[in-house]
């Protein structure tokens, strides 16, 4: 599969849909309390089907898209989207595949990651998120990321393209 | 490797690093164009997002039907013999209701005085993991202004934090970053309540020695001070606990919301501004 034409276009449509499913959807989808996070899926699906750049880059528009609409600290969100999109993206190109159970595996870590990251954040502006309902957001963040990174990874691919077709293919395929 | 981070691509990511670390300083900083762009996403959502409810209602249904399964079968049962009950005693429950009406015009909120107020619904809950704010219905054609007090009849819920033309977001009382100074009802003892979280009671930095004596059940108001985002004596909760504060030289107050935030589905907005 070569190069999708209109890859910003299809870019920007994926994330504004993602937007308005977290809006409309997933916040009143709770698993123990919590919600998860359909942006951060899709930023942890960016990082392992296009590397540490374009996961910083999903993480950054998404967060602060989704930061726009929230009362929470302006930037943070972007700020953690960012840091997992790369760190995701790094360790996909350390492990080298995103094929089998790695992609899911990667996006329930990267939900833990998420919850810890933007509670200590959080504190370290001021705002004293507690560290006790950390378990309940990173189980419901890596949940969600679990279940959806794979469907999503087909579409981010529809958005930017399928460039190692030989390394990149899911085994379900 | 196609994917492999070159030395361009860990410039981008620092570039990017760097701008979402501008953006919190500048939202900490409370800059104008930062809630000047949360005003505009929040108004331009406002007439998709009723789309998006209508439209996603039969998932969001079905998810509940699966995750609240084993509640909605007792419930059901439950709901089937008061049905019986009901039916018998109609008569009776028309009654009822007609006294119920006439009571609910005459309902006032006693802390409310002569604070004209308008009545909302909750259309919304909190938007991520990390918010503590509710949507309502009303905004800033039915009077409403950023900053006045959110209330029930059992006290205080929180403060107006955004409007736009038809709708509010409230920030909880329960949110971390919310503050309101407070006084307690029996000594007018000053401190300054906030919150810790959903499901969590709220903090009171109190002026009072760590050692006075506080009892349990002790009701908490808001104190009204000079330049206090909040009228005086709005109830806002009990104290169930004492703590000594950060350095032995202050007693810290545990208390508990009077009003359970999460299940709420009308509130009322003091149409009040600090003076």
């Amino acid at each position: 599969m070569g190069r999708p034409r209109f890859p910003l276009v299809r870019a920007t449509l994926v994330v504004l849909v993602a937007l308005l499913l977290q809006l409309s959807v997933v916040v009143d989808l709770r698993i123990a309390g919590a919600m998860g996070d359909l942006l951060l899926a899709v930023v942890v699906a960016a990082a392992l089907t296009g590397g540490p750049d374009r996961g910083a880059a999903y993480g950054f528009v998404c967060g602060v898209l989704y930061d726009l609409v929230l009362d929470t600290p302006f930037g943070l969100t972007a700020l953690c989207y960012t840091v997992v999109g790369a760190l995701v993206g790094w360790v996909g190109v350390l492990v080298g595949r995103t094929s089998g159970w790695w992609p899911v595996l990667a996006a329930a870590v990267a939900g833990g990651l998420h919850a810890v990251l933007y509670t200590s954040a959080g504190n370290l502006v001021g705002v004293a998120y507690p560290f006790g309902d950390v378990p309940a957001i990173a189980l419901a963040l890596a949940a969600c990321a679990a279940v959806v990174v794979l469907p999503l990874m087909r579409v981010l691919w529809w958005a930017h393209g399928h460039p190692e077709p030989d390394r990149l293919e899911v085994s379900w395929r | 490797m196609a994917v492999s981070p070159s030395s361009g691509s860990r410039t981008r990511i620092l570039v990017l690093l760097l701008a979402s670390v501008t953006l919190v300083v500048l939202g900490l900083r409370d800059v104008p164009v930062v809630r000047d762009l949360r005003e505009g996403a929040a108004a331009a959502l406002e007439p998709v997002e009723g789309a998006l409810d209508t439209v996603t209602s039969p998932v969001r249904n079905a998810w509940h039907g699966i995750t609240d399964y084993d509640d909605v079968k007792r419930e059901n049962e439950r709901l089937r013999t008061q049905l019986a009950e009901a039916e018998a005693a109609e008569i009776a429950r028309t009654d009822a209701e007609t006294q119920l009406a006439e009571l609910s015009e005459s309902l006032d909120l006693p802390f409310a005085g002569d604070v004209p107020t308008v009545t909302a619904r909750v259309v919304a809950g909190p938007r991520s993991n990390f918010s503590h704010a509710l949507e309502i219905d009303k905004g800033a054609d039915a009077g409403l202004a950023e900053g006045m007090p959110v209330v029930t009849g059992g006290g205080l819920v929180g403060r107006i934090d955004q409007v736009t033309a038809g709708t509010a977001r409230v920030e909880l009382v329960t949110d971390p970053d919310f503050r309101v100074g407070v006084r307690l009802a029996t000594t007018g003892a000053l401190g300054t309540a906030h919150g810790q979280g959903s499901e969590e009671p709220l903090r009171v930095d109190s002026s009072l020695p760590p050692r006075t004596e506080v009892e349990q059940g002790t009701g908490v108001v808001t104190s009204g001070v000079d330049r206090s985002a909040f009228p005086p004596g709005v109830p806002v909760g009990t104290v169930v606990e004492t703590q000594q504060g950060a350095g032995g030289l202050t007693l810290e107050l545990v208390v508990e919301p009077l009003v359970e935030v999460s299940q709420l589905s009308y509130v009322t907005v003091l149409l009040w501004q600090p003076g």
